[in-house]
């Protein structure tokens, strides 16, 4: 019998947990299918299917579920992640994803799973967020649980990885299981340290080396469609780059333990915390904060930034990209704002 | 302490609240285009409309010496219980030194919430603060139902006599004391609107818009473009999903908002988790007029609004299966007054275009 095929929509979350899913799709003896990268097609659909003033990540997200749906996969695999910390959730736009997807594209040939995802920290291997995928693929218990525990283990390996300094978009094109073993491993056996870290990289014209805190979703960051390559851009610009994704967990913590309130957004929480270490940190040049047309948390996170970024003397730049952006819009503005940190930082 | 609150729907309620608790109140200015284009400049862009009002509001209020702003929070997911944190620093960062009290529910922080609570109590015994939140609530519930009712008349009648009672009662409030006060303008309005009955036509007659959507664009007249006086124009009546007396039952008295929850189970169908703000229960809402026999949905919302954008998402998904036009509105800086006109109108007509045609 041919494997079940499996669909994962190559959006949102996908970026900060993809490993894991392969992995527990493997372990389930199931056949992972993910949906291709961004193009423009795929964007078009997209936006053509959802809403015209809902946030560009959710119109990625409905354009990455259509074109799961051309590959004639038997499922889609769409958790709706509620929780992953205690008092805290996630934007209502993605707890309501599961219901928007079932609701507004009725042609839709797979059939959806979407268990709710409500777990204490940010493993969610528990049984209980994986009830609806164990039933409907009557998967027994004590499999679940093993390939759970599998799965567990190799996305951790992975999250090590992304706090020692490495960037998502280091692994987030690769699909094959095999081939992600393969680079984790290498990575973990590594003398060389990852970019961000690394004292001696080469600049163009070997000027001063900058280094950037780029704030902004998972998402948003490892997206090279979506965000015109900046990581990319930024490297070969001579910079370090900086993501949420790298500071430890105690440093975000003791950031929002300072607040009267922390936000009620997971990902904006991280952000938030990050950000505020960076913007203290002597050795970050200046924080870009790359947002997403219409994103809701980023409109309350973005005052308080900027507000604070000030309060630093820090530089700071907002960068919004939606369906329209011009590749060439992108780079003037990160040019600009890396040439005069590079001068400032020359002059002194 | 200077205080002042937020602009939304029936603002006498929270003013005679403070005011028998012995606060000097400052009543908030009614949001216009000054306003809001002060709210818009100083406002995040992506922040939703009714932030941005209030950002205007607030600023508006400095202008008076307001040193306290009492506002309330939540827990989210929908942005709007964060409004207050945001608000603080956007007015520091302008140079106002400025408090802003957020009332928080008593689940999230406990000692925060009882500190409000005695800051706001003031010099008022207990017992007062009883009396004073009985009385208010008191005068919430006679507002909104002689409000329902002015929506049901002002579709038969002259817009601007029905209008006139409606403000003159207001005013009236205004004066009030004790529940007695409140009982003897209640029957005084009562009986005048009554005297209008006769105007509603044969059941079979009537035409009926729920509006659902965004507490606050739903609420707040001058922020909606006065959608409910636009429907009732052209001989409909209007219901809202949303009452104050609902909020305060939903949110403050325990146990009274039984048939709240039941109509939030039914939008399960189509949004299955809370997401915050008041989505599901408009979906709910939504199935629920159509129960009671309304024609047509109104479903308003600010513009970027979070949960409110998946419930438009589902609308037409609900609206085919339930058989009951929907119309989705967007509210922000921006929308003009002739567009909103143009599309009710445009709406309307079509219900009693299919209406008539049922009936051939």
């Amino acid at each position: 019998m041919s494997k079940m095929k499996i669909g994962i929509p190559r959006a949102l979350l996908y970026y900060y947990y993809f490993p894991f899913w392969i992995k527990l799709f493997d372990e389930l003896n199931l056949e992972p299918v993910i949906s291709d990268n961004t193009s423009r097609e795929l964007l078009d659909k997209g936006v053509k299917n959802s809403l015209s003033e809902i946030c560009v990540p959710i119109k990625v997200m409905i354009g990455h579920v259509l074109n799961l749906d051309q590959k004639d996969v038997d499922y889609i695999f769409l958790p709706r992640f509620h929780s992953i910390r205690k008092g805290v959730v996630f934007c209502p736009k993605i707890i309501g994803l599961p219901d928007m997807v079932r609701h507004s594209l009725p042609r839709l040939q797979a059939e959806i799973i979407s268990d709710q995802i409500d777990s204490k920290s940010d493993n969610i291997a528990q049984l209980s967020n994986h009830q609806q995928l164990a039933e409907i693929l009557s998967i027994p218990k004590h499999k679940m649980k093993k390939a759970l525990k599998e799965a567990s283990n190799f996305w951790q390996r992975y999250r090590n990885l992304l706090y020692q300094g490495y960037l998502i978009n280091d692994f987030s094109r690769i699909e094959d299981l095999e081939v992600l073993e393969k680079l984790i491993s290498k990575f973990e056996n590594e003398k060389k340290l990852p970019q961000s870290q690394r004292k001696d990289i080469e600049t163009p014209g070997n000027e001063k080396i900058v280094d950037i805190a780029l704030i902004g979703y998972g998402y948003n960051l490892s997206d090279q469609y979506l965000n015109m390559d900046i990581l990319n851009k930024l490297k070969e610009m001579g910079v370090r780059v900086h993501t949420f994704s790298m500071a430890a967990a105690e440093i975000i913590e003791k950031e929002l333990a300072k607040l009267r309130k922390p936000m009620f957004w997971e990902f904006t929480n991280k952000l938030y915390g990050a950000a505020e270490h960076y913007l203290k940190n002597e050795q970050v040049d200046g924080v870009i904060y790359l947002t997403a047309f219409g994103c809701g948390p980023d409109s309350i996170l973005g005052q308080i930034l900027e507000v604070d970024a000030k309060e630093y003397d820090k530089a700071f730049m907002t960068l919004r990209i939606d369906e329209q952006t011009g590749e060439s819009h992108i780079i003037t503005r990160i040019e600009a704002f890396i040439d005069l940190l590079r001068l400032k930082k020359e002059n002194n | 302490m200077r205080l002042s609150f937020p602009y939304m729907g029936p603002t006498i309620v929270y003013k005679k609240l403070l005011e028998l608790l012995g606060h000097d109140v400052v009543m908030p200015p009614k949001p216009n285009k000054e306003i809001i284009d002060l709210g818009v400049k100083y406002s995040p862009e992506f922040a939703c409309f009714p932030f941005k009002v209030i950002t205007g509001i607030y600023l508006k209020l400095m202008e008076k010496w307001v040193d306290t702003l009492v506002t309330s929070g939540g827990h989210g997911p929908c942005r709007a219980g964060y409004f207050g944190e945001v608000h603080k620093k956007i007015l520091q960062d302008l140079g106002y030194d400025v408090e802003i009290i957020v009332i928080d529910s008593p689940h999230d922080d406990y000692k925060y919430f009882y500190e409000v609570i005695k800051r706001l109590k003031g010099d008022s015994s207990w017992l007062q603060v009883g009396r004073v939140i009985k009385t208010v609530y008191q005068l919430t519930k006679v507002l909104d139902e002689i409000e329902k009712k002015v929506e049901i008349l002002r579709a038969y009648n002259d817009k601007g006599t029905i209008n006139r009672i409606w403000m003159d009662a207001q005013e009236e409030f205004y004066q009030i004391k004790n529940t007695a006060d409140i009982k003897r303008i209640k029957n005084k309005y009562l009986n005048k609107l009554a005297k209008f009955d006769k105007s509603i036509p044969a059941e079979a007659e009537r035409y009926r818009i729920g509006i659902i959507g965004e507490i606050y664009v739903v609420l707040e007249q001058s922020i909606n473009n006065q959608i409910e006086e636009k429907v009732n124009r052209f001989g409909f009546e209007v219901e809202r999903s949303q009452y104050l007396t609902d909020w305060i039952r939903e949110n403050i008295f325990p146990f009274t908002g039984k048939d709240l929850e039941e109509i939030e189970k039914k939008g399960e169908e189509f949004i299955e988790a809370d997401i915050g703000g008041h989505a599901r229960s408009n979906m709910g809402h939504a199935i629920d007029f159509k129960e009671k026999g309304f024609d047509g949905i109104i479903h308003l919302k600010p513009f970027g609004c979070l949960p409110e954008l998946v419930s438009q998402s589902v609308a037409d998904d609900l609206s085919e299966k339930y058989e009951i036009p929907v119309l989705s509105i967007t509210i922000d800086e921006q929308t003009a007054d002739a567009n909103v006109l143009t599309r009710v109108e445009a709406f309307l007509d079509m219900i009693k275009e299919k209406d008539y045609r049922e009936v051939m």
